[in-house]
């Protein structure tokens, strides 16, 4: 590998630690200047009770040795205990629900990746036919429907009508609809992606001279077009994944699915403090991370593109 | 070259992905310490239930292998924040936490429906002994026997265990002031200035003596409790079948995780939890342990957890789930035609009212009165706009769940002395309706004459439009939600029609409670759940230096404001106020109903405090609210109490 990428990915490494450092801040802050807090509740508490509870969390101290205390504890990988749920760690319970939800984004993201990229190369080989219409047409509102809609109208027809497919994230199977409410938008936006650029790569020269010293036509689609046509797809790998995680925050309310997106909100409207922040972080780290790969990923299929 | 980047680059998401996993999966391994190694049994855990994850066809959440195949599906809220007895204050929690522990006494449905508490892990339910000093000493004696789901015997000693906890200081849990009867109580919880102030510039408050052992609970030996009570407490009973009453043992709780693992989740009820996914499903069977245990006719539960109302109806309609208790408000129409039996309205004990801000000043501001002309001005004033509104439109046409218009703040359910006869029938002491507005839909028109009348007295009055000029505008606070919109929105409208301008303002929830007790606000929506059948528990809530005060009686300027009478010497007390403070009326006639043991003379002195409460037209009550729920008509021998908590042991499930 040439020092230049390692180098920059170093820099991207020390620039992604900073951004989870801006987010972590950002939100501590912001938290603390909201009104409210975690032991306001309907009924009141004494106020001598509830000042024994803040200096119980250490949230009775300045907010400015909270923060560093609290800052201290998650570089050390320590993230308290949730102020809500009395007795859970904010760890178990984000990772009871980032085990659905990854389950749910990883299984949506690979399913559209995967079938967007065959629709999208079936739409451009198959280019102002019929197949190639159907599937434009179903991608155009794939991509302008938004989710909470697609959600609401696969739940009546699959759980309400048909009554195949259970309501409940948390039940057998039911995950399935999710997943496809999640998956649905991404894909079409593929396909999309992919028939253009598989239709730009098509017209180049180097396809017809391939054509013209008869290279066979499987050999064509697959060892030149198609490989090629995948460099937006991959560009559109970051942004996929942040509307996933995005996204799943409102898919998992529709379907109650109980994933680490749904533990997201409630904190924020419990004022949980300890598991607002582990959420937050985790999935600022997620994003992150993972469009960091991305970019690093199209460096690799398109050697044209300096990385600096 | 290229491919080994892209290898290296694989692995490297790769490790990224497992690097959050095991993170993650550190935390359930040791829980106090996430930086700490993984335990090698964690990890072997965590890849086993990996390795039976990639084996299934369908992710599937819920492992069913630990669902209890026999038992009843419910769902009765999404996941509790806590069930551990003395920290959960929610009514869904109270029905977990009945079903796995045992307290002194419980609640029981005759067959003419009516409730009773019974004797659960003793003898009986004891008189008490009334001391010199007018103290009450209750012995109790435990049933023989008696033991924990893990098969330890349970003694005398545990209940005072538990009890001494709940109401520790240092626990402080939402509901310790459920033991503020027993003598003890008052010491433990004393307070003082330590002189500081905190970041808001509130002063710094600290116990002076938080120990639970001044409590007066004994465990005299291993079958014997005595516990003594400041006064006689009507409802001390009720108490002994409340969840926060319920007994805890020592080496259990130690372990500060202890109620969020079935393996630690030892109890002495009528079921022990077997499983708890947590979101998904709470399992519960049969504790063979359990006294009592002949009775339970319901071998297992399924409690499954949905904070969605549409995906409860979904699961009920498709005969998953036995019973929901909630239902989506703009179905509750159609669901009540298209299930008559099923669909099941329950009375609960609680009031939703509008609450004024008492020093938020609505007279005009020529109005030239001062002190307590104008606090009773203000008064009338707010009294007057109470009789604006129909209340049989809000609960037919915008609440839609079976509610009853409210004419009083103290709801409708709670009983007087006889425990029979409602203390809202007896309410505002008026000829030919109870309370204190007649809320039918035919005093309408003489309701809003009234009203008119008395804005007509303060306020300029167009005749032509039949409208008020000057009257200052207001703006209606509540907590985001679509219900609470639609009633502001009736609200603002039916003043719109007498010319007063209401702005309506919503704010997050936890913004909300914050904002409506610091008093920043006009008029806000309110509400409260009691939570024991005695009108104390709603009428308390407005002493001075109450949380809960919210419309700041007695606080602010209201602080200063002489405009209250009060005459208790009929009574028996030598309390005759004529223009005193609310701290001087109000608080002492609290204080009073606390300490008084004559229930005739009790509950008079209740009345007496609702109406100097209603007099000051701070509350303005709309419905008493309902518990809707939906369950299966092949469920038998099901019944929820007034305080909403439900039982399904006694259920049978015919096929």
């Amino acid at each position: 590998m040439n020092p230049k990428t390692i180098s920059y990915i170093i820099k991207r490494l020390i620039l992604a630690v900073f951004t989870v450092w801006v987010v972590f801040t950002l939100t501590f802050f912001i938290m603390h200047a909201v009104p409210g807090g975690p032991f306001v509740g309907e009924k009141a508490i004494s106020k001598a009770a509830q000042q024994a509870l803040e200096a119980k969390y250490g949230l009775d101290k300045p907010l400015s040795t909270q923060y560093f205390t609290y800052l201290n504890d998650v570089v050390h990988l320590r993230f308290g205990p949730s102020l809500k749920q009395r007795g859970r760690m904010v760890i178990d319970i984000m990772a009871d629900g980032l085990k659905t939800s990854a389950k749910l984004g990883v299984v949506a993201a690979v399913l559209a990746l995967i079938i967007g990229v065959v629709l999208g190369a079936g739409a451009a080989l198959r280019r102002n036919t019929i197949l190639d219409r159907i599937i434009m047409v179903l991608t155009t509102a794939f991509v302008s429907m938004p989710s909470f809609i697609m959600g609401s109208l696969l739940l009546v027809v699959f759980a309400i009508k048909l009554k195949v497919l259970p309501a409940n994230g948390a039940a057998a199977g039911g995950l399935i609809l999710p997943i496809i409410t999640l998956m649905l938008y991404p894909m079409a936006y593929i396909t999309r992606l992919t028939r253009s650029s598989m239709l730009d790569v098509l017209g180049q020269d180097y396809i017809r001279t391939a054509k013209a010293k008869g290279v066979p036509a499987g050999k064509i689609i697959f060892g030149h077009a198609l490989k090629n046509s995948l460099i937006p797809v991959i560009t559109y790998f970051g942004p996929m994944l942040a509307y996933i995680v995005t996204g799943s925050l409102v898919v998992e309310q529709i379907f109650a699915v109980p994933g680490i997106g749904r533990a997201f909100v409630s904190s924020i409207i419990n004022r949980d403090y300890m598991m607002i922040m582990g959420t937050t972080i985790v999935l600022a780290t997620l994003i992150v991370v993972m469009n960091l790969v991305s970019d690093i990923l199209y460096k690799v299929v398109d050697p044209r593109i300096t990385l600096e | 070259m290229k491919r080994l980047v892209a290898l290296a680059l694989c692995a490297m998401m790769a490790i990224g992905l497992c690097a959050c996993g095991d993170s993650a999966a550190s935390g359930t391994g040791a829980a106090d310490d996430a930086a700490a190694a993984v335990t090698a049994e964690a990890e072997a855990a965590v890849d086993d239930a990996a390795a039976e994850e990639g084996e299934e066809a369908a992710p599937a959440e819920v492992d069913e292998s630990l669902i209890a195949a026999d038992g009843i599906n419910v769902c009765i809220a999404s996941e509790p924040d806590n069930i551990d007895p003395a920290l959960n204050s929610a009514v869904d929690g109270a029905t977990l936490i009945i079903h796995t522990f045992a307290g002194i006494a419980k609640w029981e449905q005759a067959d003419d429906g009516s409730f009773t508490i019974a004797p659960d892990c003793v003898k009986e339910l004891v008189e008490g002994e009334e001391n010199e000093d007018g103290s009450v000493k209750y012995t109790y004696t435990l049933l023989d026997d008696l033991k924990w789901s893990d098969g330890q015997p349970l003694t005398a000693g545990d209940f005072e265990f538990a009890w001494k906890r709940a109401a520790d200081p240092d626990t402080a849990s939402d509901y310790g002031y459920m033991f503020d009867q027993i003598v003890g109580y008052d010491e433990m919880t004393e307070t003082k200035e330590t002189g500081e102030v905190d970041e808001e510039g509130a002063p710094v408050v600290e116990y002076v003596n938080p120990d639970s052992e001044l409590l007066q609970i004994k465990a005299v030996d291993d079958k014997t409790l005595e516990v003594t009570t400041k006064q006689r407490v009507p409802y001390w009973n009720e108490l002994l079948a409340f969840p926060t009453y319920m007994p805890v043992r020592k080496d259990i709780v130690e372990n500060e995780g202890w109620a969020t693992d079935p393996s630690t989740y030892i109890g002495n009820g009528p079921y022990t939890m077997t499983a708890w996914q947590h979101n998904s499903v709470i399992t519960m069977k049969k504790n063979e342990n359990y006294h009592d245990a002949a009775s339970v006719t319901m071998p297992a539960i399924n409690f499954y957890m949905s904070d969605d109302a549409n995906n409860m109806l979904t699961n009920f309609e498709n005969g998953d789930w036995k019973l929901i208790d909630d239902v989506p408000t703009n179905e509750i129409a159609a669901l009540k035609e298209e299930y008559p039996d099923e669909f099941v309205v329950e009375g609960q004990l609680g009031t939703y009212y509008v609450g004024w801000n008492v020093n938020e000043d609505i007279l005009p501001a020529d109005s030239g009165l001062e002190g307590k002309e104008a606090e009773d001005a203000r008064a009338e004033i707010r009294n007057a706009i109470s009789l604006l509104f129909d209340r049989n439109y809000i609960v037919n046409d915008i609440a839609q769940g079976g509610q009853t218009p409210a004419s009083s703040f103290v709801s409708s359910g709670l009983t007087e002395a006889d425990g029979k006869t409602d203390f809202s029938s007896k309410a505002g002491h008026n000829d030919g309706f109870a309370g204190y507005y007649n809320v039918s839909a035919d005093a309408l028109e003489s309701n809003y004459a009234a009203a008119i009348e008395v804005l007509k007295k303060y306020y300029e009055f167009d005749e032509a439009t039949q409208t008020v000029k000057n009257f200052p505008s207001l703006t209606y606070l509540y907590n985001t939600s679509e219900g609470h919109k639609a009633i502001g929105e009736y609200l603002q409208s039916a003043l719109a029609s007498v010319g007063i301008t209401m702005n309506l303002e919503n704010q997050e929830w936890n913004t909300f409670l914050n904002t409506r007790k610091a008093g920043n606000y006009s008029i806000a929506r309110n509400g409260w759940l009691c939570d024991y059948n005695d009108p104390i528990s709603m009428l308390d809530m407005w002493i001075t230096d109450s949380g809960n005060n919210d419309c700041q009686l007695g606080k602010g300027a209201h602080k200063d404001v002489k405009a209250y009478s009060l005459d208790l010497t009929d009574l028996g007390y030598d309390t005759k106020v004529e223009n005193g403070t609310w701290a001087e009326t109000y608080d002492v006639i609290i204080a009073d109903i606390k300490s008084c043991s004559d229930p005739e003379v009790r509950y008079e002195l209740m009345h007496r405090a609702e109406d100097l409460l209603m007099s000051t037209g701070a509350i303005c009550p709309l419905y008493y609210y309902t518990d809707l729920y939906m369950i299966d008509s092949s469920v038998k021998g099901f019944f929820s109490t007034p305080l909403g908590f439900k039982y399904f042991m006694y259920c049978t499930v015919e096929e």
